[in-house]
């Protein structure tokens, strides 16, 4: 079972009972890459592209549904051809980190404090109008628990694997703050912050580590009384998902991509992609604005930052 | 309510019909509920497995947006209300519920999520759903359980529609064969009913109607039996009618027809005014024919005379046989009377005829009597009866006469009908009367016994003749009545008498040939008994008429009288047909020589000889001899002298009544009245015998 991440985003679509067909979320990313690997050659010799890299918490269909419209206006604002780039699952796309071949990158917020030697963030993500997130531990009201000391030797289920800021590091983060271990409580892990309330909701376990956007979901809408939960704790705001650029990038470059990134929502054409990516706008910031994240990271992770 | 044929059949059918249809329809919703019945478990079953098989990577990754999507399309699906799955623990993990099926809508408004496990508690059971349960497992462990309700709902309408579509079919296809049979039958089956039916009554009224066969199948062969059965019908009516209207011996009309004709003529003859002729004919001594030579003979004779009549009537004549050996000739159109008379002497002549019948030569005689229309009637009945009543005078006269009806007849008629209605009361008014007629032995001087003689004294008529009253006392009957008292008053008398102390001799007492028919020796056996008289006492008098009657009973009769110790004496002898026969063939005491023999004595020399004769014979034949009618004496003188047993006649005495002959008897007893011979020649009354 390979448990994934879900960072800050709000706007989860869910597929249909149609895409239930694993076999074709995992051929599907595959012909994307040997598509565009194919192409790369061309590109590279034609227009020298940007590679922009998104982190896989959808699926290569629809993360280029999504951002293949901003990457086109990214490209063509930048007179520069921008090429969105998806990855199969997170190890492939980490593995692209590692070996920095985008240029541009989306992913979430512990991605960046992990990768930040190699990548500058340049902005974040503004979703439903809001440039922040926190992270948050449900319990259901007639649960009896109101401390989050009460949590101990039950069971808490987070919103993402270890490295799901919101889902995990940020709840995690505040059960440590509390004077709670790691051992004091189970620790289960549901696909993404959206499950892991459900299934407190349903009675799955005692809590979970979730974030504040869980509320208002439409999917959420029809899957949780919100009436029956009451949120244990809630973690400090944290700024949304990161847009980062190689810091190997010349610096009039990078400050034109933060430029035309950062001016989108004030054009047409900008609102336009940004509404494809389920995006209100995107927010300038600087590495100094993740210095909370990351210091819930290494109280979470430890110094070495790599999931446990 | 009276249903036809055809409605019954057809009703019939209708209920087989519709019961039938009825049976499938049903076997056919049946099936097709269970059909669709078993359509909705496979599918809820198709559904489980499917969850079954995706869900367990969802349950074990908490995916529940994706449980959701799955529970959510799979309750999406038709007849669906819901797709729950739960915990191992029973906690629903994943839900769909359809709002908007009925059979939960009100429990779902009332539900929540946490109440899920009490809807469907609610829910289990119901007979309008269909509740499943899946294990979701990987590995062995279980996962969860996938609970899916498929509603009937949409099944149960369906069978509704379908039922109301059936039962549409139904009812078409029921009156649509229901009115083609009826058609069928009405064509094949009513129609020829109806024509044999029509051809019934046709029968009925005598129209002996074919109905044509059209078809070979039972229809026509139940056709062509009608036809045969009505051609026997036919036959047997024209037999029945020849039975009825012709007589079977001579086949000619017999009295029914011959009834008809006269009825027929007379509506002619009144339109055409014009007469008409009925002939009586009756053959005269018929029954010595048929005594004589035989019933065979005599039919033949019938045979004959009704063929020679035939013969020389027109061919408008009508000839019918009444019956026995009378014979009836319908003469139309005849003129006047002497015309008539001509037919007659016609028809004695050619009757009269000798007929050579079994090789004997038979000639026949007859008495005719006629009637004319309308002189002597206007009604069949009139002309009938005073035909018969003028062949009724003809007997009476010489052998083949023939004679016209006269009123006079009539009236005469009428006074034998009067004088037949008062003999009948005659016996209880007391007016009959027995009167004795002494006997005496041929010196005259011995007083032997009486003959009975019977008196009917008339209160308005005054003594009325034996000869009169006595015949006719044959003819209707009433002789028996009559005979039976006369012997019950003789035997009283003497018994009376006996007991008294006087000796009355014996009793000579006239018997019919009417009484001999009816047991008659048991009776007298019985009154003797009863009043004690001896055998000897009684004297029977039997006319050789008695003998002419069955030969056999007659003997057997005699037989016993005989062995009774009863004398029998044959009366008015030499009068008969036979009377030597008579003496050979039946065993006498006593002869009685008729006066008409005695009246000629001494001087009349055929009576001598004739009387000479009768008394050589008896003497021969060991029978005592009786003479009647002695009125001289020069008769009585030669009866002595001849050897006769004994006399009576007004010589010697008159009839006289019971209380004179009593007195007669004592003063004879006493000796103290000598013999009398009072009566004279000239002094005669009427005896009877």
């Amino acid at each position: 079972m390979i448990h994934v991440a879900f960072e800050g985003e709000p706007q989860m679509e869910i597929q249909s009972i149609r895409d239930w067909n694993r076999k074709w979320r995992r051929i599907a990313p595959l012909l994307w890459l040997i598509a565009t690997a194919a192409a790369a050659p061309v590109i590279q010799a034609a227009e020298d592209p940007l590679i922009m890299g998104v982190f896989p918490r959808l699926n290569a269909s629809e993360t280029t549904k999504r951002y293949a419209p901003l990457a086109k206006l990214l490209g063509e604002r930048l007179g520069r051809k921008v090429t969105l780039v998806t990855s199969k699952d997170f190890p492939s796309f980490w593995n692209g980190i590692d070996e920095q071949r985008y240029e541009i990158v989306l992913y979430n917020q512990y991605h960046y404090i992990r990768s930040a030697k190699n990548y500058q963030v340049i902005g974040h993500n503004k979703e439903f109008g809001k440039s922040t997130i926190a992270g948050v531990l449900y319990v259901r009201k007639d649960s009896g628990i109101t401390d989050l000391t009460q949590l101990r030797g039950r069971t808490v289920l987070f919103g993402g694997g270890e490295d799901a800021m919101i889902g995990y590091i940020a709840p995690f983060y505040m059960l440590l703050q509390a004077g709670l271990k790691k051992e004091d409580f189970i620790s289960q892990f549901a696909v993404n912050p959206l499950n892991s309330v459900i299934g407190v909701y349903r009675r799955q376990a005692d809590a979970a580590g979730s974030g504040d956007m869980v509320v208002g979901q439409p999917a959420m809408a029809k899957a949780v009384n919100f009436d029956e939960l009451t949120a244990l704790a809630v973690s400090e705001q944290l700024l949304h998902l990161p847009w980062a650029v190689r810091r190997t990038m010349p610096a009039q470059l990078r400050e034109s991509i933060r430029s035309i990134l950062t001016d989108f929502e004030n054009s047409a054409a900008g609102k336009e992609v940004l509404k494809a990516a389920v995006l209100t706008g995107i927010g300038r910031a600087d590495d100094k604005d993740y210095e909370p994240h990351r210091r819930m990271v290494r109280a979470v992770l430890g110094p070495t930052l790599a999931p446990r | 309510m009276r249903l036809n044929l055809g409605a019954k059949f057809t009703l019939t059918v209708l209920i087989i019909l519709a019961g039938t249809m009825a049976a499938n329809t049903l076997y056919f919703l049946d099936t097709s509920a269970r059909f669709h019945e078993q359509q909705l478990v496979e599918r809820g079953r198709a559904l489980g497995r499917l969850i079954s098989l995706v869900s367990p990577d969802a349950i074990l990754g908490f995916d529940f947006l994706l449980l959701n999507d799955y529970t959510r399309e799979v309750s999406s699906q038709q007849d669906v209300v819901y797709g729950v799955i739960v915990s191992p623990q029973g906690l629903p993990i994943s839900s769909y519920i359809n709002a908007s099926d009925p059979l939960i809508k009100k429990r779902l408004e009332a539900a929540s999520s946490t109440e899920i496990p009490k809807l469907l508690q609610n829910l289990g059971g119901h007979d309008k759903l269909i509740q499943m349960e899946f294990p979701i497992t990987q590995n062995d462990v279980l996962l969860g359980r996938f609970l899916v309700g498929i509603s009937r709902q949409s099944l149960q309408s369906e069978f509704r529609r379908q039922l109301i579509v059936q039962i549409l079919v139904m009812v078409a296809i029921v009156l649509f064969l229901s009115a083609a049979i009826h058609a069928v039958f009405r064509f094949n089956v009513l129609f020829p009913i109806r024509k044999l039916i029509a051809a019934s009554r046709d029968v009925g009224r005598g129209q002996y109607t074919l109905v044509e066969a059209k078809s070979a199948d039972e229809m026509g062969l139940l056709t062509r039996a009608f036809n045969a059965m009505t051609e026997e019908v036919r036959q047997e009516q024209a037999k029945l009618h020849r039975q009825a209207n012709f007589d079977t011996l001579t086949g000619l009309p017999n009295r029914m027809m011959a009834l008809d004709r006269i009825n027929m003529e007379i509506s002619r003859a009144r339109r055409s005014v014009q007469r008409f002729a009925v002939f009586f004919i009756d053959l005269d001594n018929f029954k010595s024919v048929n005594d004589s030579l035989g019933h065979a003979v005599g039919d033949e004779l019938l045979v004959a005379t009704g063929a020679r009549v035939q013969a020389i009537l027109r061919d408008s004549d009508t000839v019918a046989r009444l019956g026995g050996d009378e014979f009836l000739v319908l003469a139309p159109d005849v003129a006047n009377e002497v015309q008539v008379e001509e037919i007659a002497d016609r028809l004695k002549k050619a009757i009269s005829e000798p007929h050579d019948l079994n090789g004997r030569k038979v000639v026949a005689h007859c008495s005719i009597g006629i009637a004319l229309y309308p002189d002597n009637g206007q009604s069949v009945e009139t002309l009938m009866a005073n035909a018969d009543n003028a062949m009724y005078q003809a007997k009476g006269t010489a052998q083949g006469s023939a004679i016209f009806f006269t009123e006079e007849m009539n009236t005469r008629l009428h006074e034998r009908m009067q004088m037949e209605q008062d003999l009948n009361l005659a016996i209880e008014a007391g007016q009959l009367a027995l009167h004795f007629q002494p006997i005496f032995d041929s010196s005259g001087q011995h007083h032997r016994g009486a003959e009975v003689l019977l008196r009917w004294h008339h209160p308005e008529r005054g003594a009325i003749s034996p000869a009169v009253f006595i015949p006719l006392a044959e003819a209707t009957g009433q002789i028996v009545g009559i005979g039976d008292w006369v012997l019950e008053q003789a035997c009283r008398s003497w018994s009376a008498w006996h007991k008294g102390g006087i000796s009355p001799g014996f009793l000579a007492i006239n018997i019919s040939r009417i009484q001999f028919r009816r047991r008659f020796s048991k009776r007298l056996a019985e009154l003797m008994s009863i009043y004690g008289i001896p055998p000897g006492a009684l004297e029977l008098e039997i006319t050789e008429s008695v003998l002419l009657d069955d030969h056999h009973q007659v003997a057997e009769e005699l037989s016993s009288l005989r062995a009774a110790g009863l004398t029998l004496s044959l009366d008015d002898f030499g009068t008969g047909y036979s009377s030597l026969s008579y003496l050979k063939r039946f065993r006498f005491d006593v002869l009685k020589i008729d006066r008409s023999f005695v009246a000629g004595l001494p001087n009349n020399p055929d009576d001598v000889l004739l009387v000479k004769a009768i008394l050589a014979m008896a003497k021969g034949l060991d029978l005592r001899v009786v003479a009647e009618g002695v009125e001289n004496h020069d008769q009585l003188s030669f009866l002595a002298a001849q050897g006769c047993d004994l006399v009576q006649g007004y010589l010697l005495a008159r009839p006289m009544k019971e209380e004179d002959y009593l007195s007669r008897l004592k003063n004879l007893q006493a000796g103290v009245e000598p013999l009398r011979l009072s009566a004279s020649r000239n002094q005669r009354t009427n005896s009877t015998s």
